[in-house]
């Protein structure tokens, strides 16, 4: 086949190549960007939602965010209050580590459930699991980001 | 000297150039990929191996270069995809309008006749400088959010003057000579409605977004407050109805039902509108032949092939030649029997040639760098910093998008044909040109550094301290 004709068909495909390659320069350029917005301000760890509370209170529905070290109790500086009259002061303390979620009772006077069943030390926490705090039960859901 | 000295570290403190290293290599891609469709265009026509149009190509990637590094002198922290992809998208046009016959448009200037693709580079420097010029020099958004009224009427004057003193091209009355000025008017007022809605909508979004009038089960926004939108947009869209510029209309009024949605996020407004433009072309139909002409030929082109439907029958011809990876630039069908197979091809058919040239790999890319444009005109509306600013980048970059869609699907026999023009791409100076105020105005937008927006005020907030005084 003649040379000429060869070069000019690598050239042609090479034009292709190259608008591609220019698209594909831009798409990294936007990914980078959309990276960054999703760590900006708005973005969570994980959020837990109030699926049961007989006193209203957290009502629910109501979404709290979840961050790295999540404190959970009637405190008023815990991360998440929980006003009800069977959870302690310090209940107990939701953390994300590495890639995982744990929770731990903190020493409350009625425990602390997950799934239904009483925990004892550090336990690890799924993403759908369902905590009980006092009479107020809590679902980890995945966060926005 | 001393005076000097005094004032020269001042001017220094204020002199901080960044660096756009993003921008820089996105650049160096366009500028290859423009050597490389220059070396592919001299091979094919010549048989040696020349680039063609050289030149040319080498005059605009500098005029890229140049509006780069003044951005990156002024410091403007402003996007830096926007304008290697348009540059990229206006590189292609000018591509093309090498590749095509050069006698297609002339112009004389002085003692000198400039031909297609010289006439094409002269309007791509003068829109590159206009981007530049607005990226670097705007800094503030009060002469477009304070003088919306103004600009609208500015825009319906525009369009009246066009009425007086229009020039009949083609069976439409679209182009506006003033001494050895010409252009065409509808491009301009595109930008001006957008200006205009996003400064209406910023003020009275609250209301549309709480208030409603409710005609039996309808629940519609309140009237009292759409009615100035609606006759803006009723009298541009008449006016460019009357003088034939139907895909002007279409493109108003899709502006209008877009950005209504993006300030009050309501789709059953949208398909309310919908409905109501689906009524108006149909009366539309009924009342002007030459849109009956139009969808007749949309339906069946080949009814008619040497007639009315002959441009769309050898633009999907085009395409069909052109197959996945095209037949190379400058390979395309040349003319037939002494004319182009498709006439219309530099302004309203750009993209049958790079159908056929480049192939459906050549078309895909260039749609997918329009998704771009609109891509980072949401973003920047995403980080504006208020209403306005927001609804303005949005307007903007869907203008662009809007009008890219409603071209290409005309082309590809999607859509009924109306001739507007491919942004960026497609020859013609009024069209570059505002596009480029386009571009240039998201720019300004999107630097960080941008003067912040005055604080919102409501008819309550500056009553309250008045009445305060009284009593």
């Amino acid at each position: 086949m003649d040379p000429f004709v060869l070069a000019l068909w690598a050239i042609r495909l090479a034009l292709l190549g190259l608008l591609w390659l220019f698209l594909f320069g831009v798409a990294r350029v936007l990914m980078r960007d959309v990276r960054r917005a999703a760590g900006e301000v708005g973005a969570e760890l994980g959020r837990l939602v109030v699926v049961a509370s007989p006193d209203g209170q957290p009502p629910v529905g109501a979404i709290f965010a979840v961050d790295a070290v999540t404190t959970l109790g009637r405190d008023l500086a815990s991360t998440i209050v929980i006003p009800d009259a069977f959870a302690s002061t310090e209940h107990a303390v939701i953390t994300y580590r590495g890639r995982a979620w744990f929770i731990e009772d903190r020493g409350s006077t009625n425990g602390t459930y997950v799934n239904g069943s009483l925990i004892e030390g550090v336990v690890p926490l799924a993403v759908g699991d369902e905590v009980q705090v006092g009479r107020v039960r809590l679902r980890l859901d995945r966060g926005r980001r | 000297m001393t005076a000097a000295a005094a004032v020269a570290p001042r001017g220094l403190a204020r002199f901080r150039p960044r660096t756009r290293r993003r921008e820089l290599v996105l650049l160096v891609i366009v500028a290859v990929t423009l050597a490389v469709g220059g070396l592919s265009l001299g091979m094919t026509r010549t048989g040696t191996t020349t680039v063609e149009g050289g030149a040319l190509l080498a005059i605009y990637v500098v005029a890229l270069l140049i509006v780069h590094l003044a951005q990156s002198l002024a410091g403007r922290r402003t996007d830096q995809v926007l304008l290697p992809t348009v540059g990229m998208l206006g590189g292609i046009g000018l591509l093309l309008m090498i590749r095509l016959p050069q006698g297609l448009v002339t112009q004389q200037v002085g003692g000198l006749t400039l031909g297609l693709g010289q006439l094409q580079l002269v309007w791509l420097c003068i829109g590159l400088g206009i981007v530049g010029m607005l990226g670097i020099v705007v800094r503030s958004d009060a002469w477009l959010r304070m003088y919306k009224y103004t600009w609208a009427a500015a825009g319906i004057a525009l369009l009246l003057l066009v009425f007086v003193l229009g020039v009949d091209q083609n069976g439409s009355r679209l182009t506006l000579v003033i001494g050895p000025f010409s252009g065409q008017p509808s491009e301009l007022l595109k930008v001006i409605l957008v200006v205009f809605l996003a400064g209406y909508l910023a003020e009275y979004r609250p209301l549309l977004a709480t208030e409603r009038t409710s005609i039996g089960p309808l629940s519609l926004p309140p009237l009292p407050y759409l009615l100035p939108m609606l006759a803006m947009v009723g009298l541009s869209a008449g006016v460019v109805i009357v003088q034939k510029d139907l895909g002007a209309a279409l493109l108003f009024y899709a502006i209008f039902l877009v950005m209504l949605y993006i300030a009050t996020g309501r789709a059953a407004w949208v398909a309310l509108g919908i409905v109501l433009g689906a009524i108006a072309s149909v009366g539309l139909y009924l009342a002007f032949p030459t849109v009956q002409e139009r969808v007749s030929v949309w339906i069946d082109p080949f009814a008619d092939p040497l007639g009315a439907g002959f441009q769309i029958v050898q633009a999907l011809h085009a395409f069909a030649r052109g197959g996945l990876f095209g037949v190379g630039l400058g390979a395309g069908l040349p003319e037939i029997a002494g004319r182009l197979p498709i006439p219309a091809v530099h302004t309203d058919f750009p993209l049958a040639a790079i159908g056929e040239e480049l192939g459906l790999a050549g078309v895909l890319a260039v749609l997918a760098l329009y998704l771009v444009v609109v891509e980072r005109g949401l973003r920047i509306a995403a980080s504006a910093a208020d209403a306005f600013r927001a609804l303005l980048a949005a307007g903007l970059a869907l203008v662009v998008g809007l009008q890219a869609f409603v071209i290409a699907a005309g082309d590809l026999k999607l859509i009924p044909l109306t001739g507007i023009t491919l942004p960026y791409v497609s020859y013609g100076g009024s069209s570059l040109l505002v596009n480029s105020v386009v571009v240039g105005l998201l720019l300004a937008l999107s630097d960080r550094g941008i003067e912040p927006p005055p604080p919102p005020r409501t008819r309550g907030a500056i009553m309250r301290p008045l009445r305060g005084r009284r009593g």
